[in-house]
């Protein structure tokens, strides 16, 4: 097997506030494989942001601060580049897209302007060249009628058509790596099914890898290989998308499964969705144990005070919860 | 039960006149003009709408960004002026009354909004925005005011401790369990629900949910619930009404939209829910491209340009909405 494209060591980033240094992401540990469309999944605050954007070191330090960890890409260790260093990889080897594009787009300049901009900065291209081959992006992410949408400013557009210029825009230096934080979450169903079958058609296509992040497992079914769910800044299960969703170990993704409406499930009226009770726990507030446990319906004595291990399953497969597989 | 509506309107509500009425609504926004240019045609963000709803029925309202679902809700509500058309409220005509004699009735008639944090003051505490209601409408006692509020409190699943809280101290959810707790303050008739869940992750959209049905079970509520998933809106509805550019292009009873749903727009909706099961968008993409500007409506079926079974005729001419069996009602002229 070839070496992952992306190989995450044991990260840990912490927050330096007025209630102290408290820890957002707690020694994780993943790797993304050539090709791979890998699903980083959990409620909001959980983590997931600032785990991606540590890779591309993109956290304002201070507040934030790497306390440990590898990041490996292409031969090197991400959190050892110097500035320089990572500007040149941002946008061209990693490039990332967000939920909301239009805090990532700039208003005043159009879309031409702003394409032209990255592919300027990473390339020998010039304008002309610049503009052509944005047009071209354009049309390869479907926006209708490309070059006359060079001349747009961003709110001209819709919630649809800005996430997909700033997938244009991502793609504009072939990437190995793609990370989208919750690409679809602020579009409707509709054209989140449209998003969701353009990036799997341009991974298909580019043969890059993508790190998705969502806090819908829906998502995750229609696109992701490969699965880690995130609570409380640690990985708590990962393995393969459909044996994961099948078969959940740990309560919190069964939770996050049982949440999901699913259509034909109403059989009598007023039936209600399963839920997980209570809230992510803030960052000042970790519970003790498994920190899963003040919501977890199976928890046991013993899940209060000790802190269960990731350990693998299978060969696949991890979780860490007290509970023995198949207890759920 | 009679609504005292005041200036001497009386509402009987135990007739059998549908809670809520609207006919041929309408509400198109001026386009804005610039310097030099012709005058653009108008925003037509509601064109012409129709439904009833009955006292303890819930209608679901879905449609995609931008369909005119939030403007449907804000008009019908009279928090906007319509263009045309009538809105009856227990057989009262809205668009009639006097801003004194609307003020009294909004009581019976509640919203709550799809962003949590901007539909409350930030500077206020929760303890204050709860009693807000009541003061707004007369009720002078502090002390029990403040009483009620914490009742409300631990109704939507907060507890007493959350009343002197600012916003910004609540998550999302909890700040949406705030909203629907204003909302059911003063015992509305009615409720809309403005996407109240969109903003939320899947597991807090599943509590809010829950919630939702249980109020309508303990207080006899009507719903009107707005969203773009229909996945969402199946745990709700009696009856579902699709929405596209400003009009109604389906309107069934939710067994009906969801059995045999007949527009294409509406099993494009259907199709677009992600599927944890089979784990594959059933069809792939069953529709292209984005909803048309709604300033420049295209000729014949608005939904032509994206509609994978359309034929001649659809670019000519507009389908109207028709009964094709009892209480199921279509705008596509392949489906009449
Ligand atoms: N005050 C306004 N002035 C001009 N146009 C408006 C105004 N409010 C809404 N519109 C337009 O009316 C149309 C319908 O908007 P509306 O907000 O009702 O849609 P919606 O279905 O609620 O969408 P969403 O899912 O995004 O909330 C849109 O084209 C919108 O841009
Ligand atoms: N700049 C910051 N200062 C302090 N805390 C932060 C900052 N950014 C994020 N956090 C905290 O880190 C935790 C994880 O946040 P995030 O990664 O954004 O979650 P997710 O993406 O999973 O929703 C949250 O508790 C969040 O409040
Ligand atoms: S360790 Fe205990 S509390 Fe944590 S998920 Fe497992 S059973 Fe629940
Ligand atoms: S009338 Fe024609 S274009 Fe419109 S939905 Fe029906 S088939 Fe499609
Ligand atoms: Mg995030
Ligand atoms: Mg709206």
């Amino acid at each position: 097997m070839s070496s992952p494209e992306l190989d995450v060591q044991n990260l840990k980033v912490s927050f330096s506030t007025l209630r102290g240094k408290l820890t957002a992401v707690n020694g994780i540990s993943f790797h993304l494989n050539q090709g791979e469309t890998l699903a980083l999944v959990g409620e909001s605050g959980c983590g997931k942001t600032v785990s991606a954007l540590s890779i591309l070191r993109l956290l304002p330090e201070p507040p934030a601060e790497i306390l440990s960890g590898k990041i490996l890409f292409a031969g090197q260790n991400l959190l050892s580049l110097n500035a320089k260093a990572l500007r040149d990889l941002r946008g061209r080897s990693i490039s990332m897209i967000f939920q909301d594009p239009m805090t990532s787009l700039n208003p005043v300049l159009t879309i031409g302007e702003q394409m032209a901009e990255t592919l300027l900065r990473h390339t020998t291209m010039n304008r002309q060249e610049a503009l052509k081959k944005s047009a071209y992006l354009l049309s390869r992410v479907e926006l209708p009628s490309p070059k006359e949408k060079l001349k747009h400013y961003p709110h001209q557009l819709s919630g649809g058509m800005r996430q997909r210029v700033m997938i244009a825009m991502a793609l504009s230096c072939a990437p190995r790596v793609l990370i989208a934080d919750e690409p679809t979450t602020a579009l409707d169903v509709l054209i989140q099914a449209q998003i969701l079958e353009l990036l799997e058609n341009l991974k298909n296509e580019t043969g890059m890898s993508i790190l998705i992040i969502t806090h819908d497992l829906g998502v995750v079914a229609e696109i992701a290989q490969r699965v880690l769910v995130m609570y409380a800044g640690e990985i708590v299960e990962s393995g393969p998308a459909r044996s994961l969703l099948n078969s959940p170990l740990h309560p919190y993704t069964k939770g996050l499964i049982a949440s999901v409406p699913k259509l034909g499930a109403v059989k009598k009226k007023g039936t209600r969705l399963e839920e997980i009770s209570g809230n992510v726990p803030s960052l000042d507030q970790r519970p003790s144990g498994c920190a899963f446990h003040p919501r977890c319906a199976w928890a046991i004595d013993k899940c209060k005070t000790q802190k269960p291990e990731l350990r693998p399953a299978d060969t696949e497969r991890q979780w860490s919860c007290h509970l023995e597989p198949g207890s759920l | 039960m009679e609504l005292p509506l005041g200036a001497g309107i009386v509402m009987n509500t135990e007739t059998n006149i549908p809670l809520l009425e609207v006919h041929d609504l309408k509400k198109y926004f001026p386009a804005q003009k610039k310097f030099l240019e012709k005058q653009a045609p108008p925003v037509r963000a509601v064109d012409g709408i129709s439904f009833a709803l009955k006292a303890g029925e819930t209608l679901g309202l879905v449609g995609e960004s931008g369909c005119g679902k939030s403007t449907a809700a804000r008009t019908l509500l009279r928090l906007i002026e319509p263009t045309s058309g009538q809105v009856n409220f227990f057989g009262t005509n809205l668009f009639a009354l006097k801003e004194t004699e609307m003020r009294n009735l909004r009581r019976e008639m509640q919203i709550i909004f799809q962003d949590p944090y901007s539909s409350v003051n930030p500077a206020r505490r929760i303890g204050n925005i709860l009693q807000e209601p009541f003061e707004i409408h007369g009720f002078q006692d502090k002390k029990e005011n403040a009483e009620k509020a914490t009742q409300l409190l631990e109704h939507v699943g907060l507890t007493p401790g959350h009343f002197n809280r600012y916003p910004h101290e609540l998550s999302g959810g909890q700040l949406q369990r705030v909203g629907i707790a204003r909302a059911i303050a003063l015992n509305p008739k009615l409720v809309v629900a403005d996407e109240p869940v969109s903003a939320l992750d899947v597991s807090i959209q599943a509590q809010i949910i829950n919630l939702l049905l249980d109020l309508k079970e303990r207080l006899d509520i009507s719903y009107l619930f707005i969203s773009h998933d229909m996945g969402v809106v199946e745990y709700f509805c009696d009856r579902v009404a699709v929405m596209y550019l400003g009009k109604i292009v389906e309107l069934a009873d939710s067994e009906q939209i969801y059995n045999s749903p007949q527009h294409p727009y509406t099993t494009a909706l259907l199709n677009a829910i992600p599927n944890l099961e089979s784990g594959r968008i059933k069809q792939k993409a069953s529709i292209k491209g984005d909803i048309p500007d709604p300033t420049s409506p295209l000729k014949g079926c608005a939904f032509h340009n994206r509609c994978p079974i359309k034929e001649k005729q659809c670019e000519e001419e507009i389908p109207a909405l028709k009964e094709i069996v009892p209480g199921h009602h279509v705008a596509c002229f392949l489906k009449q």
